[in-house]
């Protein structure tokens, strides 16, 4: 179900001004693919996330599902909403059930399924996501820890089985054991075959999970591809005010001391790198 | 659907009045008030009305920024001017239809009270459009600081203002961003009867109270981590002043009156 977006725009207004969210966007979510969206506070990000599931409508320009326009007129946006699920910043200020279990049965509740399907999809979200479906389904979600809250939420959209999921910045605010159990289940799920499309500010997140990267300035699309081809560019991403994964600084430090393991931004390929340098004796 | 609200309605733009005193333009306003009240016939509310317009031109605010405040009162006004021309009696008939009797006294009523409402909605209305609402609340506290002699907590009144007042715009948009989250989960706030509607509110209103209470709590320790403890011996980072403008404007409303009272005598 790929989804492109085609001269997208987006405008706010408030009072006399009108700030310029987005200009003319072109960018294609392949099938299957875990993209993931970078750039500076304010450059669009979110706003973009907004209109991959209609929440948003732009400006100009269109948002295609599977060919079809889905701002168009008698576009059903509630069901487009189920099969593009989206994780807000903080999704754990959006419960509001008494137990985890009605919560993450809200989604699929919506969808008008039956009491045993949205059963079956509550103890899969719940289980994919890493939650003991006994010890916690009645439990209150505001009784639990800030990374299980975020988990109870990001179960809540699982329950829908979306084909595309959106998550902004899932990580923040996390600790580094709650973090990597969130990125394994992203990773887990992109997989196992659900599109990703990942907003982050955490670059070695980004290096260690997604496969395309595409760049927000000020509003604009300002580079995209594979994630290799867009670290190398650590001077232009600078200009921007990101950085580089610290993998990849490694790599260059290690480059400039004569130690040439190619462009590696993971810290498992330097390692791998390293150790077949010292094994073999020789430099690469 | 948030984005209907307009509880702060601040224009900000630069201009003279929006420069003003904000004591000033609360005296004025209420000064403005009664001078409305004053007027004796309709063709005094002329130099009111050129008064109001002047101001509005001065403090740059668009036309449509003036209509807008009339909206909510639409259903007010034209209750008021009917109930006004068909409840009045008098002397001249204008017009007969059937039982009911159209008397000049009548349409003079009617248009007395609307253009004296059109006229007090839109007056005020330049005071919040040109006055932030923190600079608002500064105004009021010092204005009613004497008051403190007969232990009236204007301080107190003022902070808690200030507070509720900063805090609509986050509260808005938290709203905006629980309503787009559960918009996402598939949530349904717009069709629906009138129970369906309430009970699709929950999932907006809980998460809304929690974080409102979550936002106070913050608040109130950030506030008591820098040593705040009330009104008492507090300096102020911007010292209300009164310059050269808002004698004008004294002198404005002195005209306004002097126009209107030598009128009444006459």
């Amino acid at each position: 179900m790929p989804i492109v977006l085609e001269k997208l725009s987006h405008h706010y207004k408030s009072g006399p001004n009108t700030a310029v969210a987005l200009e003319d966007i072109d960018l294609t979510i392949q099938d299957g693919e875990l993209l993931a969206l970078i750039g500076h506070t304010g450059s669009g990000k979110s706003t973009l996330a907004q209109h991959l599931n209609g929440l948003l409508e732009p400006t100009s320009g269109r948002v295609l599902l599977n060919g079809e326009d889905i701002n168009q007129k008698g576009a059903n946006r509630r069901a487009l909403r189920f099969k593009v699920g989206l994780v807000f910043q903080y999704p754990e200020h959006q419960l509001f059930e008494e137990t985890v279990y009605k919560d993450i049965a809200f989604g699929p509740k919506n969808m008008g399924l039956a009491e045993e399907e949205i059963d079956a999809r509550v103890r899969g979200a719940m289980d994919r996501v890493g939650l003991e479906f006994e010890e916690m389904k009645d439990r209150s979600p505001f009784e639990l820890s800030g990374g299980q809250m975020r988990r109870v939420a990001l179960a809540g959209v699982l329950a829908m089985q979306p084909a595309v999921l959106v998550l902004d910045e899932p990580t923040a605010g996390l600790d580094p054991r709650a973090r990597d159990y969130l990125l394994q289940d992203v990773k887990r799920l992109n997989e196992e075959g659900t599109t990703v499309v990942l907003i982050s500010h955490a670059m070695d997140e980004v290096a260690r999970l997604a496969t395309r990267v595409a760049v927000l300035a000020h509003g604009k699309l300002v580079m995209e591809g594979p994630t290799a081809e867009i670290f190398v560019q650590q001077e232009r991403l600078a200009q921007m005010g990101l950085d580089v994964p610290e993998a990849f600084k490694l790599a260059l430090r290690l480059q400039q001391e004569g130690l040439n393991l190619g462009n590696h931004y993971r810290l498992s390929d330097i390692a791998d790198g390293l150790a077949a340098a010292i094994k073999g004796g020789d430099t690469a | 659907m948030m984005r209907d609200i307009t509880l702060g309605q601040y224009y900000p733009v630069d201009s003279p009045i929006h420069r003003l005193d904000p004591r000033t333009k609360i005296i004025l306003i209420f000064l403005y008030i009664i001078a409305v009240f004053l007027v004796p016939n309709l063709l005094m509310y002329i130099p009111v009305a050129a008064y109001l317009v002047l101001a509005a031109g001065l403090a740059k605010l668009p036309f449509s920024m003036l209509l807008r405040s009339l909206k909510p009162m639409r259903i007010l006004l034209i209750i008021t001017f009917v109930l006004n021309l068909f409840f009045a009696t008098g002397t001249k008939k204008l017009l007969q239809i059937g039982g009911f009797v159209l008397w000049q006294e009548g349409l003079l009523t009617a248009l007395t009270f609307s253009f004296r409402l059109i006229l007090l909605v839109t007056g005020s209305s330049i005071l919040t459009l040109t006055t932030s609402p923190v600079t608002l609340t500064d105004g009021l506290e010092r204005l009613a600081s004497p008051l403190k002699v007969i232990k009236f907590p204007a301080h107190e009144m003022a902070m808690m203002m200030t507070i509720a007042l900063r805090f609509i715009p986050t509260l808005i948009e938290e709203a905006d961003k629980i309503i787009k989250a559960q918009t996402a989960r598939g949530a349904d706030f717009e069709t629906g009867n009138l129970m369906a509607r309430a009970r699709a509110m929950i999932p907006l209103l809980v998460p809304l109270f929690i974080s409102a209470f979550r936002r106070a709590g913050d608040l109130a320790m950030a506030m008591e981590a820098r040593c705040y403890r009330g009104g008492e011996g507090r300096t102020r980072l911007h010292k209300l002043a009164y310059g050269r403008g808002d004698l004008l404007a004294f002198l404005s409303i002195l005209v306004l009156y002097a126009v209107i009272l030598s009128t009444r005598m006459l």
